[in-house]
């Protein structure tokens, strides 16, 4: 990246922190991810809003835990809040998206909520 | 072609042909290797009793009844019942991608001259046969990266260099064994490059999902696990 991204208003040593903690398993598993699409039917808000691409499991994946990886955790609350559009309200959290080459997305989108939460980037619904 | 470049043509092919194969399959064989145990120490055993039954396996009505999977039910389930096509063509490229180069006659007459010991081998004609069917199988996958919305969106430039790279020794193969173009050296020179570099690529790229998905399907438990799987993350 040619210019230093802001962090403002986002602990990014706090994110960091989080995503070291399964950093290998992360690693391995954006790596592993094959970009082929074959989880896309598993999930059924993909089935439900007439197979739109970012109701993907691994596009949900790749664009949050992904982002969070590239950046190395350094984030600014934009990042977080489609972070957020993406993990929350594309994502149920049901754990029945299934990869064929056996990437345990669910964990990953878990481990996205939780540096969104810990930054204070949640849905209103989970605030009330 | 002056004297100095012929030098550095003939060091190229004998390089390629000598040091750099033995280097491939050690950093593939170590890599492989190092990668395995890397997966196993993720994962740890745990009790499959306490694991519930998933979708396809019937939950034990009797005390005797031990859960017996129904086959059919798995198989609709999974990928194979949902994306029929993908599963076929996938499941081809990648049996073939593996098991191609170990049966074809040239690799196992090299194997032959240098060791005494060779594989068997598949006719000159199957192999070129499914040569073809591993290049079809390729062009699927690209047809998915460029045409198809929801591949599109999460393709970038490292999956369009993989799939290359992949298929790279089947094509160059497939264009030194019907001498398509004039320079048979250079383009068995880049065969035999193009299938080291895959090699050495397997255990530290994009390509580690071969092994990820072998590991993981047979050891970790869930509905779709391939073993019998007695490991959890």
């Amino acid at each position: 990246m040619f210019w230093k991204q802001s962090t403002t208003g986002v602990n990014t040593k706090e994110v960091k922190a989080i995503l070291d903690e399964k950093k290998a398993k992360m690693k391995l598993s954006l790596k592993a991810c094959a970009h082929c699409t074959l989880c896309a039917e598993s999930c059924f808000l993909f089935m439900g809003r007439n197979k739109d691409p970012k109701y993907m499991p691994s596009y949900k994946f790749l664009n949050s835990v992904g982002v969070l990886y590239k950046k190395k955790g350094k984030v600014d609350r934009l990042d977080l809040g489609e972070m957020r559009d993406l993990i929350w309200e594309r994502c149920v959290l049901c754990t029945r998206c299934y990869c064929p080459v056996g990437i345990d997305i669910p964990d990953m989108i878990a481990l996205a909520r939780r540096v969104c939460r810990s930054q204070g980037v949640y849905p209103q619904y989970e605030r009330d | 072609m002056d004297s100095s470049n012929s030098f550095f043509w003939t060091f190229a092919y004998d390089f390629i042909r000598g040091p750099m194969v033995w280097a491939a399959f050690i950093v593939f064989f170590a890599g492989t290797l190092f990668q395995v145990f890397r997966l196993l120490s993720f994962t740890k055993e745990q009790p499959i009793s306490k694991l519930t039954p998933g979708p396809g396996r019937f939950i034990p009505k009797k005390a005797d009844d031990k859960g017996k999977k129904d086959w059919v039910m798995w198989l609709k389930l999974s990928i194979a019942g949902v994306n029929p096509f993908m599963t076929i063509v996938s499941t081809i490229f990648h049996v073939l991608l593996i098991v191609m180069p170990i049966f074809v006659l040239g690799h196992n007459i090299l194997l032959d001259n240098s060791f005494g010991v060779s594989f068997f081998s598949l006719s000159e004609s199957v192999s070129d046969f499914l040569t073809i069917i591993v290049i079809l199988c390729v062009a699927v996958f690209l047809y998915r990266r460029l045409f198809l919305d929801r591949v599109k969106a999460i393709t970038t430039w490292s999956d369009y260099l993989f799939l290359s790279l992949a298929a790279a020794p089947f094509v160059t193969g497939f264009f030194a064994y019907h001498q398509v173009f004039e320079n048979y050296r250079l383009i068995i020179s880049l065969h035999i490059l193009s299938g080291e570099l895959m090699l050495m690529a397997v255990p530290f790229t994009k390509f580690v999902h071969m092994i990820y998905s072998v590991i993981i399907r047979l050891t970790v438990v869930s509905e779709y696990s391939l073993g019998r799987g007695n490991r959890t993350w």
